[in-house]
């Protein structure tokens, strides 16, 4: 038994809608009389965020959660971290953990770089004696020696970071629960941090749970994965294969409707996608013209209206945003047609989000509402290569003989 | 080895005080926190300590020394005010604060588990400084009168315990109240407000309770701070006994200070939920 770090039975966790309102007094008061005098009346909306949750994770093993947004990942995290209590069900934690789910936890403005770190030290858990000690280690990993004693309201946003995550990279739990920490800082210093975590998990033979969109840090961080849909587990298995599963959730189709909005001055009806013989289709070729069509309804006279195309690949990670330009645009149904004569990205998948914005205000915004899939089928030696990167545009080559 | 279980359907309500010792660290240096940025980027920094207390002696005096002539035997009448004013001004302090302190450290609530009980305990501590300041204010006057305290000081400690407790008592169930409800956001700062007058602070109780009839000298130590800021005086400043009636105040305080505790780890179950 003493292998088990994480063991979870049947977590579940249930939120009450009508509870979800800010409550007040009067509020409480009604809902009494009302249990009081019509008791069938009375019906809360309940709503499931998470619902019989299993699993084990062995000690020293790095555990990915994955799931697209709403399927209960950061109410695990924060059930396992102890920051909300589970409705159902229960689980056990051998061993001495710190949850990240979030860098720089109560940091104080007022407060200088070395006030905080030992603030968000104790925060996260650590006795002051052990800041102490690390003290040194934690300001050169962050590199902002210099400011260590200036209020951090004088920071740049990066040397929060910077000084925030080093805090918490110097943590020494037997397990580690991080939420998506890592999205914030630059590129450099995500590397290091990274770094620093397989470090922590393969090296020190920690336990590490990680939740994470960025599906390249979990590929490179965890041997296992688990994939949450609408609350329940859907897979626990080896990363490659759940992330496979996970890519498949997102389905390839070549177009989607989107629901009436009567609240809205404008919205998007559909979204086609025409490959190079104008026919529908999910799958473009590589080097072949294509387009996105897009209906609009316009209900009311709108000036400035701007529709945004988002192209993400699958880690999450935004290659493309085109925007057409300002309409002004009188009641009707709209067909906007994105046309590129050349597919220019690498194959692989890649989903899509819509934007509408009116007025400069964001009107719709639909985010993965759909992938295509770029695959090459023809012109094979036209390119080298189609699978590394995201951009297959080439370059003019001028090669001479200079010596 | 530490071994955590948490289980949905064995729903006890356990105090778990050994776990708040466990996070005393936190608890001091959330103090620390809020006594360092209390002061920030003022000019006069840590003079407003003494120069707030110092103000609201000077007006207690004016009006209810010299203008209203409050009747306070032998006693001077700043030294009179100055000592149930420390009492008064840490409850109220504890109580304007802890209100509040669990909603503006709920981005912390959300993002990190530790008892958090440490937040308005962390509040008592702080108003603790002022209180240390009021003392030496009371030092000052009594060699400034050249009055000697009386010999009922050893109580002194148990009414400043008491008084902790009072303004803990009170904190708890605020906190824990305000996050549910938040019109108590509202009501608060009223509470304070009437409290002074409600309290033994300005004048000596009997003045309000010799002309009332029991049931309302019953209601007016309902009041856990009537009791105790007259009992911390006359530690101090000897002169008759706080009246019988003063120990409903303790008994209050006592009964607030379990029902918070209790309450509190109620709400906290579901505090990151509804904060």
């Amino acid at each position: 038994m003493d292998e088990i770090a994480i063991k979870a039975n049947n977590l579940g966790k249930k939120f009450a809608i009508s509870h979800l309102k800010s409550a007040d007094l009067r509020n409480a008061f009604d809902a009494r009389l009302k249990k009081i005098f019509q008791p069938k009346a009375f019906s809360k909306e309940e709503f499931w965020a998470l619902k019989d949750i299993s699993f084990e994770i062995k000690k020293g093993e790095a555990v990915g959660i994955i799931g697209r947004n709403g399927a209960g990942k950061s109410t695990l995290l924060k059930i396992l971290s102890r920051i909300t209590e589970p409705s159902s069900g229960r689980f056990e934690i051998n061993g001495r953990v710190s949850s990240l789910l979030e860098v720089g936890t109560g940091f104080h403005m007022e407060l200088t770089g070395r006030e905080n770190i030992y603030l968000n030290g104790t925060i996260l858990g650590m006795k002051r004696a052990e800041i102490k000690n690390k003290f040194d280690e934690i300001v050169s990993f962050s590199g902002v020696e210099k400011f260590i004693d200036t209020p951090v309201k004088h920071y740049s946003s990066g040397m929060k970071v910077r000084l925030a995550f080093s805090v918490a990279a110097h943590l020494e739990p037997e397990i580690l629960i991080i939420d998506e920490v890592l999205a914030v800082g630059d590129a450099e210093f995500q590397k290091k941090c990274l770094g620093k975590m397989s470090e922590v998990s393969k090296n020190e033979g920690r336990t590490v749970l990680f939740v994470s969109h960025n599906l390249g840090a979990v590929k490179s961080l965890c041997s296992r994965s688990i994939l949450l849909q609408d609350g329940y587990v859907k897979r626990n298995e080896s990363t490659s294969i759940v992330l496979a599963e996970y890519l498949n959730q997102f389905d390839l189709k070549s177009k989607v409707e989107f629901e009436k909005r009567a609240d809205l001055p404008s919205y998007f009806e559909s979204l086609m996608i025409f490959d190079h013989t104008k026919t529908p289709n999910k799958t473009l070729d590589v080097g072949k013209p294509y387009s996105f069509v897009i209906k609009l309804v316009v209900r009311e006279n709108c000036n400035n209206v701007v529709l945004g195309i988002g192209i993400k690949n699958l880690e999450n990670m935004p290659v493309r945003t085109v925007w057409d330009r300002q309409n002004q645009l009188v009641p009707g149904v709209y067909e906007f047609s994105f046309q590129e004569e050349t597919v220019f990205y690498c194959t692989g998948q890649y989903k899509i989000t819509l934007g509408l914005t009116i007025n400069g205000t964001v009107v719709q915004y639909l985010e993965d509402i759909l992938s295509i899939e770029v695959d090459q089928f023809a012109d094979k030696d036209k390119y080298y290569r189609t699978d590394l990167g995201i951009i297959v545009n080439q370059m003019k080559v001028n090669l001479k003989k200079v010596g | 080895m530490y071994r955590l279980v948490i289980d949905a359907n064995k729903r006890g309500l356990n105090l778990n005080l050994r776990e708040l010792l466990q996070y005393r660290d936190l608890f001091l240096i959330l103090a620390y926190r809020d006594l360092r940025v209390r002061y920030a980027q003022t000019f006069l920094g840590l003079l407003w300590a003494v120069i707030q207390p110092l103000a609201t002696l000077v007006i207690f005096t004016l009006v209810f020394g010299r203008a209203i002539k409050v009747d306070t035997g032998d006693i001077p009448y700043p030294l009179f005010a100055v000592c149930g004013m420390a009492a008064w001004s840490y409850f109220a302090f504890v109580l304007g604060q802890s209100g509040n302190s669990v909603i503006s450290s709920q981005e912390m609530i959300k993002k990190i588990y530790f008892p958090r009980l440490v937040i308005p305990l962390s509040k008592a501590l702080v108003g603790f400084v002022d209180f240390l300041i009021a003392l030496l204010f009371i030092v000052i006057l009594l060699f400034f009168y050249n009055y000697s305290p009386s010999s009922n000081i050893v109580f002194f400690p148990f009414y400043v315990v008491a008084c902790i407790v009072s303004a803990l008592s009170v904190g708890i169930w605020l906190s824990a109240l305000t996050i549910r409800f938040r019109d108590f956001q509202h009501i608060v700062p009223f509470l304070v407000q009437f409290g002074l007058y409600a309290t033994p602070v300005g004048y000596p109780a009997e003045i309000v309770t010799s002309n009332l009839p029991q049931w309302a000298i019953f209601l007016y130590y309902l009041n856990p701070l009537a009791g105790i800021a007259e009992g911390f005086r006359w530690t101090i400043l000897g002169g008759e006994m706080p009246s019988q009636y003063s120990y409903i105040s303790l008994i209050i305080v006592l009964i607030l200070f379990v029902s918070g505790l209790f309450y509190f780890r109620k709400v906290e179950k579901i505090m990151a939920d509804i904060v």
